[in-house]
């Protein structure tokens, strides 16, 4: 059977930066044209017809039903490259790369793009149930009388727009108070979560610092680095801050390690191996393979951002290695008690350590900012730079917790 | 074309003042015969206000880009337009001149943190068929370098000036079918106002158009002009030279349409196309 490799091309993305800061009239179509452009003129595509974009936006405006596509008819791509819009949470910039890599490997596309925008600063603010009934009613009534008796039953309350909710439909905790649940099963202290946070943001300085990003970042809206980084941050500050997820004694979760809202777009270019190679373009790394698990957190058994600890060793079995056999291993910091709770999991079920030296070394989503669906292509096209670097057989492997328990994990092989 | 007087502003004046001057001194002004003053006026150092460049490019529909587009530079331009119109000496009354046509390039791609030397000045008062037509040019600066250019042409309706009108050169609407709808709220001429800084009463409402003889308000030819533009998407060339030429009032609300070809060739069209209130061309810069 032939067999058709997906490669890693490169990536694109825009610096990271707080909600709220200069991205802030900035649309998730606004950021994520400006990705995909980045990486139009990184890689010389202005007019290509590419086989398919896929990306997504968790925060997302009904008008943006369409998003990627019209991000697409917005950016230098030919107009006849199609787009879909995908979702998966926080793990819909990785699923969008197991999308596309799974068409070209099924020889249904050559090439492809996949990523994420999110905006934390233009989310949508939505009018309440009771009111949006009653505009409904309103809007298939036949006659004035009907239409205004739409809205007998709306009430001043009913009036005050709703802000977006990130709790749990299920659990209706925030993911921060879910985690901080975990962290206090897991028995993750205070000190290793400040240990984490400090590691990510002095490796991503030292990443910003040594030039590693001067390929994968194109400056945005006058910004031209991370604005969430903090080089210059310690332990002692760290250990300044004050709880904010859990409560009483042991509460241990600060905004120092959890990941701040932010804004940012990233793209990866994705091709067959072949392809790649008669275009010219460096093939990076091969998706190998992925899988996504999910939790039974609703009951409370499981966490709701361990899903890590599950897809992991299905995934691992599946390609017979073990945890030892990956140079690089990318575990998302939606909070530092997430990563340090995945890998007690790991350890606990069996499937092994994860060797802290090979952990998330040019930074993660604390220090870089966490812009949801942003972050998948952000370490997609990373990880497959540092495997590029590491040499031909190096392995690297991604995991990244999302809302409703789920996390999708992949393995990817430098070329 | 030297202008003898150079004035120096430290700031972009306001539009508000300039119309209420130019207003009061409309009856008095000295006729084309007077010829065109040779002046211009700089500012030196001009900062883009990102705020309201976020508010244009929404009201326009560009998208939020790291550059700014060419029309938006032409809005940097307008107040000095009227600073120069404003002045007693200026032949026309702001009142009965139009801006019929358009024509400006965008030499390399601005952003909005460069710092802008921005100069106006007159020339090329010539007889029309319609009237006497002269030219206002514009010139922006980047430090040295020339980035952006423009010359609008205005008619003052009805005045005569000796000579044969040269006719201007026509710009032919695209020969393809309209493929865009724009919808036009009738608020357009105000949100336009409040980014433009444009407050001309024509295009704010009903009520304030009517004493200069439209029955409706009508919206800015410079809308028109930038939405045409980022109709164009990423078919518009990172720098270019367009033309337009503003053949008729747009009333608001409305709905019109927008053609282009695949030599850029544009028109803003009535539903059946037998009318068009705009016809431009866009040109690779050479």
């Amino acid at each position: 059977m032939e067999t058709r490799n997906a490669v890693v091309v490169g990536g694109n993305r825009t610096p990271f930066t707080k909600a709220g800061g200069k991205y802030a009239a900035a649309s998730a179509q606004d950021l994520l044209t400006a990705a995909i452009d980045g990486l139009v003129a990184r890689f010389g595509l202005a007019g290509a017809e590419l086989g398919e974009v896929a990306a997504g936006a968790v925060l997302k405006h009904t008008r943006d039903f369409n998003l990627t596509r019209e991000s697409v008819l917005g950016s230098a791509l030919s107009p006849h490259t199609p787009a879909c819009d995908l979702a998966q949470a926080c793990g819909t910039g990785l699923e969008a790369v197991i999308y596309v890599s799974n068409k070209i490997r099924l020889g249904q596309v050559d090439t492809g793009i996949a990523g994420g925008a999110d905006t934390a600063s233009d989310a949508p603010i939505v009018i309440t149930e009771k009111l949006r009934r009653a505009l409904l009613r309103a809007n298939t009534a036949r006659n004035l009388p009907d239409r205004l008796k739409a809205f007998l039953a709306v009430r001043p309350a009913d009036l005050v727009p709703v802000p977006p909710a990130v709790n749990e439909a299920r659990t209706g905790l925030s993911m921060g108070e879910s985690q901080a649940i975990t962290t206090k099963e897991w028995d993750v202290t205070r000190e290793a979560q400040d240990e984490l946070a400090l590691a990510s943001h002095q490796n991503l300085a030292r990443a910003w610092d040594s030039g590693f990003f001067d390929d994968l970042v194109t400056p945005y809206l006058g910004v031209t680095r991370d604005t969430i980084l903090r080089s210059d941050t310690t332990l002692e500050k760290l250990a300044r801050l004050r709880p904010v997820f859990g409560k009483g004694e042991g509460a241990s979760m600060t905004a120092g390690n959890s990941t701040a809202l932010s804004d940012g777009a990233a793209v990866v270019l994705v091709a067959e191996e072949e392809t790649a190679r008669a275009n010219g373009w460096p093939a990076l790394a091969r998706i190998v393979d992925s899988q996504v698990a999910a939790t039974d957190y609703v009951t409370g058994k499981e966490g709701l951002l361990m899903g890590g600890a599950r897809a992991i060793p299905a995934l691992l079995e599946r390609n017979s290695m073990t945890l030892d056999d990956f140079d690089f291993i990318e575990i998302h910091e939606a909070f530092a008690a997430t990563v340090l709770a995945t890998i007690k999991g790991l350890e606990a079920n069996g499937t092994g350590t994860v060797d802290r030296s090979k952990l998330n070394v040019n930074g993660s989503s604390l220090a870089a900012g966490h812009p949801f669906a942003a972050t998948g292509g952000r370490i997609v096209a990373s990880l497959a730079k540092m495997l590029a670097d590491k040499g031909p057989g190096s392995k690297g492997l991604i995991s990244i917790c999302a809302a409703g328990g789920q996390a999708v994990t992949a393995i990817m092989e430098g070329c | 074309m030297a202008a003898d007087e150079l004035k120096r502003l430290h700031e972009l004046p306001s539009l508000g003042g300039l119309f209420v001057k130019a207003l009061a001194t409309g009856f008095n002004r000295p006729g084309p015969d007077a010829g065109l003053p040779s002046r211009s006026v700089v500012v030196e150092s001009l900062a883009q206000d990102p705020a309201r460049l976020v508010a244009y490019n929404h009201v326009t529909g560009f998208g939020l880009r790291d550059h700014v587009p060419a029309t938006w530079l032409h809005v940097q331009t307008f107040p000095l337009h009227a600073w120069l119109m404003a002045q007693a000496d200026f032949p026309f009354p702001l009142a009965g001149t139009v801006h019929v046509s358009n024509e400006m390039t965008l030499h390399r791609p601005v952003t909005v943190a460069d710092k802008l030397w921005v100069r106006v000045t007159c020339n090329n008062l010539a007889p029309h068929k319609r009237g006497v037509s002269f030219d206002l040019v514009g010139e922006i600066r980047v430090g040295s370098e020339i980035v952006w250019t423009g010359t609008s042409t205005y008619l003052a309706l009805g005045r005569k000036l000796p000579g044969t009108p040269v006719p201007a050169p026509r710009l032919e609407a695209p020969d393809v079918a309209a493929s865009q709808l724009w919808r036009l709220p009738a608020d357009l001429g105000r949100q336009y106002a409040q980014v433009s800084g444009d407050t001309n009463p024509i295009h704010l409402s009903r009520l304030t158009a009517m004493p200069f003889g439209f029955k409706r308000a009508i919206i800015h030819g410079m809308w028109t002009h930038a939405k045409a533009l980022s109709s164009l998407g990423p078919r518009l060339p990172g720098t270019h030279t367009v033309r337009v030429a503003f053949t008729k009032p747009i009333s608001l609300p409305g709905r019109v349409r927008f053609a282009a070809d695949d030599e850029l060739k544009f028109a803003v069209v009535n539903s059946d196309q037998s009318k068009a209130y705009l016809v431009g061309q866009v040109l690779p810069t050479q």
